[in-house]
């Protein structure tokens, strides 16, 4: 049955899935290729000099990339199970109702985990075969907490979502857009790892938004 | 189960649109095996009487149970024993017409895919025809397929005959009689088609706005119920327990009513009124709806 549930939102979410892999990979073929000639024209002892004097972002892109897949990917899922209400059809099938909603938010957080978690070992690949180590690490561990805004966005857009009332999906929005703005805070390389965990805590508990919503849409409330 | 617990069962419903009532203290409840009808006007709360019934819509007060589950706490084992049709037909659109059925086969252990093909074989459409192209009837056919399929032991069907053709609303309506009496199911439904209904329905209840008018079997409603035609010289009829609806049409008056001619001849004279030409018809079940509930 679990499976039925993962091939429903396959169907509902390939193209979009598609397209976040392809915005993915042209981000990174962007952001290499721009190393690359920074290390062509300068050399590298200028490029690995520049970085550890000025810190500059080294790929930019994916700072934002992984929450536009969250919010792309929790529009791709839920936007048609709201359509017509067809949430009724997915909760009157013969399974526990949190069961089914916790296959379906395991399915997107998936995803967008999957996605963020292969072209972030690509990258990291890439620093470390042009940069000494250090510079690879801190660099990686830059774009750590805008890769962990995938699966919140993703978690904070589906809560969105599946509200059933227009105004308290504004009223939703804005403390998910404040929340989700702590993530792209701008700062030196490093200086945001104390932050990792409490923004790891946030994911977390944004999980669970999603029950609140559909127990809301449960109660008919509109 | 207890065979004799009703099917469906609700309780004392009250329910308000913010400050619209619009039932209250609603009861009812449907034995196993039979086929009940839910007529009324619209905006009446039949949609809203399907939601409660499957848990999508919290009443101010009262209860309702399938299977004897409490309807915010059905268990998935009795959520497989309901095939439920949503109001306008509505499906996983973004399925194609095989991909659906591989979608819902897996949670049904007594699924029947030859119920489905069957049904789709008539539409005259590929296998890999997307839901979202087809037109309205084509996809209430589909979803009706695939209830079928389900082979549940009730069916709630929110206006079932939406976008049928009449020769396809015909086939349904005999299929669904043979499906129900031949393994005993018990069927819930809304339509607008009245006249479909008549050859379907063993009960029939008809909601007017905030409560129930009338729960009767079919039969007794087209067997008793009337409407008496007649001239008189009376300027007005006051209400009357006996009587439905009573108006000028023309020249001649027209009321509804269970009662012999006799009754309705009396209750007419009550107030002194001349009472002449009394005519009796029988009605179709859409003409008794009429009468019970009015035209307006």
């Amino acid at each position: 049955m679990y499976r039925s549930i993962i091939y429903k939102e396959w169907i509902k979410t390939r193209t979009a899935t598609g397209f976040i892999v392809l915005a993915f990979a042209a981000a990174a073929i962007h952001s290499f290729m721009k190393i690359a000639e920074d290390l062509r024209l300068s050399g590298a002892a200028a490029c690995w000099e520049l970085v550890i004097q000025k810190d500059p972002a080294m790929f930019p892109l994916f700072e934002y990339l992984p929450a536009i897949a969250g919010v792309l990917a929790a529009l791709a899922q839920y936007v048609p199970e709201l359509q017509s209400k067809r949430l009724k059809l997915t909760l009157h099938l013969p399974l526990k109702e949190d069961a089914i909603l916790l296959a379906m938010s395991a399915y997107g957080t998936a995803v967008v985990t999957l996605v963020t978690a292969f072209f972030g070992a690509v990258l990291l690949w890439g620093l470390s075969a042009n940069f000494p180590a250090e510079i690879a690490g801190a660099s990686f561990r830059r774009l750590l907490p805008g890769f962990m805004a995938g699966p919140s966005a993703y978690f904070l857009a589906s809560w969105i979502c599946l509200e059933p009332r227009w105004s308290r999906r504004v009223l939703n929005f804005i403390p998910g857009a404040l929340a989700l703005s702590l993530f792209f805070m701008r700062a030196k390389s490093g200086a945001f790892c104390p932050l990792v965990p409490w923004l790891g805590g946030f994911m977390a508990a944004a999980f669970f938004f999603v029950f609140q919503s559909t127990a809301r849409f449960k109660d008919g409330v509109q | 189960m207890n065979p004799d617990m009703p099917v469906i069962e609700c309780r004392n419903i009250t329910h308000y649109y913010g400050n619209r009532l619009i039932y209250e203290n609603l009861s009812f409840e449907v034995q196993p095996g039979k086929i009940l009808g839910l007529l009324g006007k619209n905006g009446t709360g039949k949609t809203t009487v399907i939601n409660i019934l499957n848990g999508y819509l919290k009443p101010r007060s009262g209860v309702c149970r399938l299977f004897g589950e409490e309807m915010d706490r059905l268990s998935p084992a009795t959520k497989g024993r309901v095939g439920l049709l949503l109001e306008g037909h509505v499906q996983h659109a973004y399925f194609n017409v095989r991909q659906i059925e591989r979608y819902y086969s897996r949670f049904f252990p007594r699924w029947n895919a030859g119920a489905y093909f069957g049904l789709i074989d008539r539409l005259k459409i590929a296998p890999s025809q997307k839901i979202s192209t087809m037109s309205c009837g084509q996809r209430s056919q589909v979803a009706l397929g695939l209830l079928f399929a389900q082979d549940p032991d009730l069916l709630i069907l929110d206006d079932f005959s939406m976008g049928l053709d009449p020769g396809y609303r015909r086939l349904f309506v005999e299929y669904l009689r043979e499906y129900a009496a031949e393994g005993g199911k018990t069927v819930f439904l809304t339509s607008h088609i009245i006249q479909d209904m008549e050859r379907l329905i063993d009960d029939c209840m008809i909601l007017d706005y905030g409560r129930i008018l009338l729960h009767e079997p079919t039969s007794r409603i087209l067997d008793r119920f009337g409407r008496f035609t007649f001239a008189s010289n009376a300027e007005d009829f006051p209400a009357n327990p006996v009587l439905w609806n009573t108006a000028r049409v023309g020249s001649r008056w027209e009321t509804y009513s269970f009662a012999s001619p006799e009754e309705v001849r009396e209750a007419l004279a009550a107030n002194g009124a001349e009472i002449l030409a009394l005519n009796r018809e029988t009605l179709s079940l859409e003409d008794a709806f009429i009468g019970l509930t009015g035209k307006y």
